[in-house]
């Protein structure tokens, strides 16, 4: 008994082996660097000089960009509460099902995704500009004279967004809506509640953590992608990602980039936090 | 599954997928031996050349060349940094980045013998500023910024100051690019483009906050797209993307902006530490063929400095380059410009 269970620990190590070593080289010694970066002195061509010092963590306290990082986490917000908005009707009316029909919802639910968001990011720009499929529609049909500004501005950007990030918001709720117990359902239909009722009071509370989960996946990369700000954005929006790609590539300024990272990171681990503390677990983050 | 076989696919997986990642890894290197002739490591911006015109100076010359692009002179600086010397031969950086490689010693000296056609190029594109013996480099290609509008709704737009019209209400589309709109912005308040002034830059974002609820967007990539769909009726873009959207809609005009604008010229060089100069030398030569230049601007409508290249008369094309100037390389002020970048969006 005790030979087989060595056995097992060998494989496991050879197969946990790969992965951690690729965790070390890929994920903790660049982020190790990214970390030291931002302390450095920028040497102005996207270099840095071996000069400890605290001035890029203060010029992230500039009131420009942290009127940046408010914008960002605004749009974030918005983006989470308008995917939560549409998750929750989605989910409790997939829980009504049978399990042929929800497999087939869910595969289609994720079906374009499996095309590259940047490419489905300029598909969207046929639908919404000026003389785009939605405008040209409206159009003719006499519903509106002036074409919608649905694009190049922040409407086009949390267009953008939530349409990306819809799945990942979709995924942890739907899974935790069809946990519920019925009986709990019935009773409180028993007792009287509606539907509105039944969604704040029954499935909101026992499904919190799902939507916790889902918010979670869907507010870090909001704040991020800066490709959606600048394709539906018309590139007037700047948010973090914006900032970041562009101490990187166009003010040559890489110990400040750095710098914004690790306060962005420094961001995201203060929510992981938070979702540690009601109750959440880790691996179903990471099964997202 | 029986026991056995589950044996079988546990030993078996991880030995497979090392297999996997070893082919990967010694793959290339095999077939990097098997090529015994000469190559040449090209890095170029994106969309610049046709690869007709690479495939067949390989054929002509019997040579490989590997090609790769960037689409900034900041990926290209990244680029030669993080990469060993040796690795690229010839680049294409523009003026103020071939500035930069020279001070820092990143450029190998051009034997002008060994270009004959380089007395193709005319005189007027020689000794510029960034390199004034032309030591590292040659000319390439010259872009300029212009306005271009549509006149059919549009009477004309000459100055920065006819952005500021109220009728132009989210209406204009505007380059992407943090040194070319500061600029612009500097030269539409009376400073220079590379002025450094903290009340001057202040004094452009004044002039900007103007033309702000006029902008439907920046873009860099295709600013020509938002003419020819229609989205906008007016903008600042680069001169090669005014030519294809004019051919795409002829009541689209474009102008040199009164104030100034800015010139963009990028060059050959070869880079410090390449293994094949004699090659790199040939390419360039290659290049500066007229029917090559011919070809190249048919396709990317910028300004060749070649002369049998049908382009800008003589007189305006001394006009363009004297009103015209150069982004410079502005050292550590480069922080207040991305900051100034940020206020302006």
């Amino acid at each position: 008994m005790k030979k087989k269970s060595e056995k097992y620990s060998l494989f496991k190590a050879v197969f946990t082996l790969p992965v951690i070593i690729y965790s070390i080289l890929l994920i903790l010694v660049p982020l190790a660097f990214v970390f030291f970066l931002s302390f450095m002195k920028s040497d102005n061509y996207g270099g840095y000089l071996l000069e400890f010092n605290l001035e890029n963590y203060g010029e992230v306290l500039d009131s420009t960009y942290l009127l940046i990082f408010l914008k960002s986490i605004l749009i974030g917000l918005a983006t989470t509460f308008i995917c939560l908005l549409i998750s929750y009707p989605f989910a409790i009316f997939l829980r009504g099902k049978t399990e042929r029909q929800r497999n087939l919802i869910m595969k289609l639910v994720m079906v374009p995704f499996l095309t590259n968001s940047l490419i489905r990011t300029y598909g969207l720009i046929t639908l919404l500009r000026k003389n785009g499929v939605i405008n040209s529609g409206l159009l003719a049909t006499g519903l509106i004279s002036e074409p919608l500004n649905l694009m190049y501005n922040n409407i086009g950007i949390l267009i953008g967004m939530v349409y990306t990030l819809l799945p990942f918001m979709i995924l942890p709720v739907c899974s935790a809506v069809s946990k519920v117990d019925q009986n709990l359902l019935d009773a409180a239909e028993d007792l009287g509640a509606g539907k509105i009722s039944k969604i704040f009071r029954v499935y909101l509370p026992l499904t919190i953590q799902g939507a916790f989960n889902g918010s979670l996946m869907v507010f870090i990369p909001a704040i991020g992608f800066f490709f959606i700000a600048d394709i539906l954005g018309g590139g007037k929006a700047m948010i973090i990602g914006n900032l970041i790609k562009n101490q990187f590539l166009t003010a040559r300024n890489w110990p400040l980039g750095a710098a914004f990272s690790i306060v962005l990171l420094g961001l995201t681990f203060v929510l992981v936090k938070l979702y540690r503390k009601i109750g959440g677990d880790l691996d179903e983050l990471g099964g997202g | 599954m029986k026991p056995s076989t589950r044996k079988t696919v546990l030993i078996l997986t991880p030995i497979i997928l090392l297999l996997i990642i070893a082919i990967i890894i010694f793959f290339p290197k095999q077939s990097d031996k098997e090529n015994e002739q000469r190559t040449l490591n090209v890095l170029n911006w994106t969309s610049y050349i046709p690869d007709e015109i690479i495939e067949e100076f390989e054929d002509e010359y019997k040579v490989k060349v590997n090609y790769s692009t960037y689409s900034s002179n900041e990926e290209l600086l990244a680029k030669l940094t993080s990469s060993q010397t040796g690795t690229y031969d010839v680049v294409f950086p523009s003026d103020y980045m071939v500035d930069l490689l020279i001070s820092r010693d990143m450029l190998n000296p051009l034997d002008i013998e060994k270009l004959p056609n380089s007395t193709n190029i005319r005189e007027q594109f020689l000794a510029q500023p960034y390199d004034e013996e032309n030591k590292y480099s040659l000319p390439f290609l010259l872009a300029t910024t212009v306005f271009l509008y549509d006149s059919s709704k549009i009477d004309k737009i000459s100055s920065y100051k006819d952005l500021q019209d109220p009728s132009l209400e989210n209406n204009l589309v505007l380059l992407d690019d943090q040194r070319i709109i500061i600029g612009a912005m500097l030269n539409a308040s009376g400073y220079e483009m590379n002025d450094t002034h903290a009340d001057h830059l202040e004094a452009s974002l004044e002039f900007f906050n103007k033309i702000k609820p006029n902008i439907k967007a920046f873009d860099s990539d295709s600013p020509k797209t938002f003419f020819i769909t229609k989205e906008v009726d007016a903008g600042l873009v680069w001169n090669a993307e005014a030519t294809l959207a004019i051919e795409e809609n002829p009541d689209l005009r474009s102008a040199y902006p009164e104030e100034g604008f800015a010139l963009s010229m990028d060059n050959y060089v070869i880079l410090k530490g390449s293994k094949n100069t004699e090659l790199a030398h040939e390419f360039i030569n290659y290049l500066l063929r007229d029917d090559i230049c011919q070809r190249i601007v048919d396709e990317y409508p910028y300004i060749s400095p070649n002369k049998s290249v049908e382009s800008l008369p003589d007189e305006e094309l001394t006009e363009v380059l004297s009103r015209g100037s150069y982004v410079e390389n502005v050292g550590a002020d480069i922080k207040s410009f991305d900051r100034l970048w940020a206020k302006y969006k």
